[in-house]
């Protein structure tokens, strides 16, 4: 720097300086945006420290906790009905459904088998819960990518879902339904009749669903070719449910490895998988899997068996030693419990394998030069639930 | 599949998993003096037990045979609880004077074990429709294995919350930070001896009797 | 203004002066878990709407928000968050805690990392048993909201007192 006398040329000199400094090294990498943990494109408490580099995102990490509740460790001190009535809060919005592979697990311990009539509607029920789930996650979605209708959409059509299975287990959510051997009460009258109707309006819903988002051109402007995932890295990280199939693998648990207790080789059904593995891929697969949910209801419907709804077993549940690994098609993914028994009231380990801890786990890989609106498509279209991913 | 109501826990069905002893004898074959231990339940699972220096190489060749999709990494820790059940059972209430039960023997499950720690892992095939569930012994003084995410690279997420909950180190990990808890964080949550404290300072006030067994005396009360 | 803080506001002026308060709450969600999808059932669906009771929901900030609904599990983690914004809101400023989790740790009261009760936190007004609760217990917790809120000393609010939170 020279000396100037003069203050005013000194800060004429600086100035344009900097601003050449600017012209030539347009310093933009290098920001760290953070999302969350309380964010309304999250779905819950999730953080993603997310190092831009401009609008492009370079590394994006989620951490995830702010949900953890430690299931893992609270299932060493309850009873087998006490777990029951907890992993109900897993997935917390399709709850039914997780209830099923643990209690499965626990029967194939104790070599129970519900009676026929428990199957069905516990299979009915599992799907209910699907479509209670996926309405969401399509109106979400929706609300997520600025299409707020979806959103009302989903929460007014999905009450009917909800209606069916309050009056079925008493509770809107976390029914604490299913009970090992069977379920706790039979269905109510004329509940058969109200869920063929509920049924057809979630299927109109889901016309309703695509006409609104599928077919909107900026709804495919901002999921196409976004967030594309081969199989081979779906397959290596373990994603599983929709996320795997719109991927183009063609696996479904409820086809090819249904565990005894859920019925769905009695229905008529048809799984979807779509070859491109974008968000566009994902969203679709999973209104097709709704629709098919709610066809799965109906053809269940008429053909339940009559009988008791529960098998014999002790009041106190005891189960006997082993070890039992069982995981059912759940509608975030895939969700299994490895069940570890010393033959107690309370089993000695229960290892929770959620869907969404596997299908967030492949984010940092996804998102690496995706855009930030992007990123919010992504986290939408792979579709998780705080409750999963934390436990 | 039905379960007949005998006495016999397996079902009326073939008494040997043909394709599972296939399965067991190709792994074994492939890799050599790793494999400790093995159990089948038919019809349902593979329970494989490697020691330590072979544990990458079980996830390498599981891969190879096409067990490609990673479905979770955990442990187990096999000590019996100091605490006792923690049950809100009238049954379980100490009451003072009598004296502390014999600690239990720590019996490992299925496909046997010799340590305190056993790690978890299960894959699957997609082509072949089954699982396999891995099973690993680690040492009590050196709780270290060697890190999966380079074979699968959803391991990464599932040995960082291994380390946490446990307070195992996979060596070779590139992103070794606490998952769930928060970074002040102390102590393994999911070992034995971690102490649920709320259980500690009192007993849940919802406590209630227990029906006792059928058979026993009969009072009235409410389960669960 | 001076009155209200001195209490020298006349009684129809305060009395005026509450029920308007009372049916302009904007309501911030902190929705964190199950609750969470029972309060936007409660506060978005067309069936238990909210607005009927001159609550509107989603503010753009906790800046501006009146009433925050904490819903779902507190965690330690996220304790801290928890605090963040409740000192981010402008007084006067209400809390409902929201289900059993937030109320008092809830089914997870033997956690190792689960706040027991948000109210280990921030000072709460009302609270709204369930698990979930239905989204018409929410809209009654808001009901005796607003009745305290109708019933509300202005003065002894405005005068400043800090609300402590230690």
């Amino acid at each position: 720097m020279t000396a100037v006398s003069d203050p005013q040329s000194v800060a004429a000199l600086v100035a344009e300086a900097n601003d050449n400094r600017v012209n030539l090294d347009f310093e933009t990498e290098g920001m760290t945006l953070n999302m969350g943990p309380q964010h309304p494109a999250t779905h819950g408490t999730l953080r993603i420290i997310a190092r831009l580099d401009g609008e492009q995102v370079i590394s994006a990490e989620p951490m995830c906790g702010y949900m953890h509740r430690g299931y893992e460790k609270l299932t060493e001190v309850r009873t087998y009905p006490q777990i029951n009535a907890l992993i109900n809060r897993i997935d917390w919005l399709g709850s039914f459904a997780n209830e099923v592979p643990f209690i499965l697990a626990a029967e194939k311990l104790m070599d129970v088998e519900a009676p026929p009539r428990a199957q069905w509607i516990r299979t009915i029920l599992f799907e209910m819960s699907r479509v209670a789930n996926i309405s969401l996650f399509l109106g979400d979605f929706g609300l997520q990518l600025g299409g707020m209708t979806a959103g009302f959409y989903a929460f007014r059509d999905r009450e009917w879902v909800l209606n069916q299975i309050e009056s079925a287990t008493g509770g809107r959510f976390h029914p604490n339904f299913d009970r090992i051997g069977g379920l706790k009460d039979d269905l109510p009258k004329g509940w058969i009749e109200e869920s063929h109707t509920a049924m057809d309006k979630l299927l109109a819903f889901c016309d309703e669903m695509e006409d609104l988002l599928v077919g909107n051109e900026i709804f495919q402007g901002r999921t196409r070719g976004i967030g594309v995932i081969p199989a081979e890295i779906a397959l290596s990280y373990g994603l599983s449910g929709a996320n795997l199939r719109a991927s183009g693998v063609d696996w479904d648990l409820r086809r090819d490895n249904c565990p005894p207790g859920l019925v769905y080789d009695k229905a008529d059904w048809k799984v979807w998988t779509h070859p491109d593995g974008d968000c566009f891929a994902r969203t679709w697969v999973r209104l097709q899997e709704t629709r098919e949910a709610a066809k799965i209801v109906k053809q269940l419907l008429d053909t339940i068996p009559s009988g008791p709804v529960m098998a014999k077993v002790p009041r106190i549940i005891k189960v006997p030693a082993g070890e039992a690994y069982v995981a059912t098609e759940n509608p975030l993914g895939e969700m299994g419990y490895y069940v570890v028994s010393k033959g107690d009231l309370v089993p000695f380990r229960v290892k929770i394998r959620s869907a969404s801890f596997n299908n967030i786990s492949v984010l940092p890989w996804v998102a690496r030069g995706a855009y930030v609106p992007d990123l919010i498509s992504i986290l939408g279209s792979l579709y998780f639930i705080l409750g999963d991913i934390d436990r | 599949m039905s379960s007949a109501d005998t006495e016999t826990p397996e079902e009326a069905a073939p008494a040997t998993d043909d394709a599972r002893e296939a399965v067991l004898a190709e792994f074994t074959s492939r890799l050599g003096g790793g494999v400790v231990g093995s159990h089948i339940r038919v019809g349902d699972d593979l329970w494989i037990r490697v020691d330590r220096a072979h544990w990458l190489e079980a996830a390498e060749v599981a891969k190879s045979m096409g067990y490609r999709f990673f479905d979770f990494l955990s442990a187990i820790d096999w000590l019996p609880s100091p605490f006792g059940r923690d049950m809100d059972a009238q049954e379980d209430l100490v009451v003072a004077g009598t004296p502390a039960k014999e600690p239990e023997a720590m019996v490992q499950g299925y496909a046997g074990g010799d340590t305190r720690f056993q790690l978890l892992a299960r894959l699957y095939s997609i082509s072949a429709g089954m699982g396999i569930t891995f099973k690993c012994d680690l040492p009590d003084d050196d709780l270290t294995a060697p890190t999966w995410s380079n074979v699968f690279a959803g391991a990464n997420w599932h040995e960082r919350e291994a380390r946490e909950m446990f307070g195992f180190s996979f060596d070779g990990h590139p992103n070794m930070i606490n998952m769930y808890l928060p970074v002040d964080f102390v102590g393994n949550p999911l070992r034995k001896d971690f102490p649920l404290l709320a259980r500690r300072v009192r007993p849940w006030p919802g406590i209630v009797d227990v029906e006792p067994m059928p058979g026993v005396a009969d009072e009235e009360g409410e389960g669960e | 203004m001076g009155l209200v803080e001195s209490g020298k506001l006349p009684k129809p002026l305060a009395k005026l002066l509450n029920i308007s308060r009372k049916y302009s709450i904007w309501a911030y969600q902190w929705g964190l878990a199950c609750c969470a999808i029972e309060m936007g059932a409660a506060f978005a669906s067309p069936r238990y709407d909210v607005m009927r009771l001159g609550v509107i929901p989603f503010p753009a900030s906790p800046r501006q928000a009146d009433l925050v609904v904490i819903a779902g599990t507190v965690t330690d983690k996220l304790a801290p968050a928890v605090v963040r914004l409740y000192e981010q809101m402008p007084d006067p400023k209400y809390v409902i805690s929201m289900g059993s989790c937030a109320n008092c740790g809830g089914p997870y009261w033997d956690s190792y990392s689960v706040t027991k009760g948000v109210d280990q936190l921030i000072p709460v007004d009302v609270y709204v048993p369930g698990c979930p609760p239905r989204p018409e217990a929410l809209l009654e917790g808001i009901i005796l909201l607003q009745e305290r809120i109708a019933h509300e000393d202005m003065a002894a609010r405005w005068k400043g007192e800090p609300i402590v939170i230690s």
